[in-house]
């Protein structure tokens, strides 16, 4: 680690934060931060070192995330019907119109 | 067909049912709303409020307005709502229209804000070879899509001459064969244009598409070109193909030139200078485009970039501008106004790719890298240049078009840029015209997601749009907008 840096730990909670959210938020910050993921009774732990503010940007970075996977849930149906028809069109194979 | 609706008029006023729409607080207190089908209402603060609120009374005109836009559920026309959102979005069942071939990563120029990863004009090993190209041809007349763009770039694509020559006779002659329309288009600084190779071009209906950055001083400070004026080059060779446009003959079309301006930080309040440019130029269009930091414009951000209120500063005074001359009788449009206006006022789709939900990337266009490796788009092209292969779809030499299509870059970038996934963007009152870009998303913010409220990108659209939308609701320049789309 880097001298001056600090680890920072930080608890989010399982009824707000799903692993998967956390987990894709320390992939985004690789190279940025070092995070340590684990997990902990009602949620997941995870350990920040890095730069100055750079806990509170993960933290933002996972509600991000959490809002995407609760928004990609909700319309999953209309943006995989969207997406499919766009890619397998261009692949030459027949949809539905 | 008769427009079926959801419930029978009644006599009796009633309230506004709500079904689905976004909206916006404008800066003038009035409340912007759209919905998936790419109606747009404009109403005041008060009159969202009781609308909101389900106290607005069908009696009323304003009742009236919304549900022929259909913003009142039990009022909606939803063969009509179908059919716009249809037409929208009908890009969806094209495939890939656009197939940009670099034709050698060399160029002459050292552009302050170049993205495309240019090696100086004597680099060795990055020149596209005949038969690469020819594979390429075949490769993009592969596409579903019935008429397709190929587009020959760089680095400055004429310093390839003879490549670029033969790709040209040789998707002209698939082209024929296949009975397929090609349009074939050009990118160059004209540095090196020579009557020869532009008498080549014209004869062969080559679109030719170049930067012109404004004035002399400025497009020069912008476009470092050691072997000259380049401004000078510019202005030379866009005279010629506007001449040779205007003297259409019966034995090919002629097309027009077109210029595109990258905007600077030394453009910023220079707009009227740039805009006089153009029309000095003979140009009758001018597209004005944000930079990006991504590629050589990321290390030099803090020397040429801006905020994204100074670029939103320089759009809507340039249009301001452009809409005074139009009212003084001078024709020139704004580029990305009227790919904008399209969607809005005509409800289509104008095949501009960056724009759109999901994303142009290998759906709507591939990026051929001068050995043959294929991108997703030219923008992921040079996300590749600087080592890192994310957005590679495979290779015009080994892969076929189907493996192409549906390799796992072509997908995530599908799935990423679907604004039904994006917390801001999926209730963003300019959804349906809008769209994000994973490339910029990865290189600014580390995922092909990224985070709209802390987006730059997002917020130079947001700051487009408002400028379009509020020209819009004054009638004298929605008049002028209005005409630069009109069929």
């Amino acid at each position: 680690m880097k001298p001056g840096m600090k680890t920072e730990p930080v608890f989010l909670s399982g009824e707000i934060y799903c692993e998967e959210a956390v987990k894709l938020a320390a992939a985004v910050f690789e190279g940025r931060a070092k995070v340590r993921v684990i997990k902990a009774a009602g949620g997941v732990k995870a350990e920040i070192s890095g730069g100055e503010n750079i806990t509170r940007e993960f933290c933002g970075e996972v509600l991000n995330q959490q809002c995407r996977i609760d928004l990609s849930r909700k319309n999953y149906k209309i943006a995989s019907l969207i997406a499919t028809k766009a890619l397998l069109s261009a692949a030459g194979e027949k949809t539905a119109k | 067909m008769t427009p079926k609706t959801a419930a029978k008029r009644s006599a009796k006023p009633r309230s506004a049912g709500l079904p689905y729409f976004t909206f916006r607080r404008m800066a003038d207190g009035s409340v912007l709303l759209s919905n998936d089908a790419g109606r747009t209402a404009a109403v005041s603060g008060k009159d969202f409020a009781r609308f909101s609120a389900g106290r607005l009374g069908s009696g009323e005109p304003l009742y009236a307005e919304l549900a022929a836009k259909g913003f009142v559920r039990e009022m909606t026309d939803f063969e009509g709502y179908a059919a716009a959102c249809s037409k929208k979005n009908a890009f969806l069942g094209a495939g890939p229209g656009l197939h940009i071939l670099v034709m050698t990563l060399r160029c002459n120029h050292k552009c302050l804000y170049c993205q495309s990863g240019a090696l100086g004009a004597g680099g060795r090993g990055t020149d596209m070879s005949r038969a690469v190209a020819r594979k390429s041809v075949d490769f993009a007349l592969k596409s579903t899509n019935p008429g397709i763009t190929i587009e020959f770039q760089g680095g400055e694509p004429l310093l390839n001459w003879d490549t670029l020559k033969d790709s040209v006779l040789y998707a002209r002659g698939r082209g024929r064969e296949l009975g397929r329309e090609v349009r074939l288009a050009l990118v160059s600084n004209f540095s090196l244009m020579t009557e020869e190779k532009a008498r080549f071009l014209v004869e062969n209906e080559v679109s030719v598409c170049t930067s012109l950055d404004g004035p002399a001083d400025l497009h020069n400070k912008n476009r470092t070109f050691s072997g000259g004026n380049s401004h000078a080059h510019t202005a030379r060779w866009l005279k010629y193909f506007i001449g040779r446009a205007a003297k259409q003959v019966p034995e090919y079309r002629t097309f027009t030139p077109s210029a595109l301006l990258t905007v600077s930080r030394y453009s910023l309040g220079r707009e009227k200078d740039i805009v006089d440019e153009y029309l000095r130029q003979g140009l009758a269009d001018i597209f004005v485009r944000p930079l990006a930091p991504i590629g050589y414009a990321k290390k030099l951000w803090p020397r040429i970039g801006y905020s994204s209120e100074e670029f939103a500063r320089f759009y809507r005074n340039s249009l301001d501008y452009i809409i005074k001359l139009n009212a003084a009788g001078k024709k020139i449009r704004e580029r990305h106004a009227v790919i904008m206006l399209e969607k809005i006022v005509n409800g289509g789709d104008p095949g501009y790719l960056d724009m759109r939900c999901p994303c142009g990337a290998a759906i709507g266009q591939v990026a051929y890298n001068y050995n043959g490796d294929l991108y997703a788009c030219d923008e992921g092209r040079m996300v590749g240049w600087e080592g890192d292969d994310l957005f590679r779809i495979g290779n015009v030499l080994r892969d076929s078009y189907r493996k192409v299509m549906l390799a796992p870059a072509s997908r995530a970038c599908a799935a990423a840029s679907s604004l039904e996934s994006q917390p801001q963007c999926s209730r963003c009152v300019y959804k349906p015209w809008c769209g994000v870009c994973p490339v910029y998303n990865y290189e600014t913010q580390g995922s092909l997601w990224g985070d709209m409220p802390s987006s730059g990108r997002c917020a130079l659209s947001l700051g487009m749009f408002d400028a379009l939308f509020g020209l819009l609701k004054k009638p004298a320049s929605a008049k002028i907008l209005k005409e630069w789309v009109q069929k």
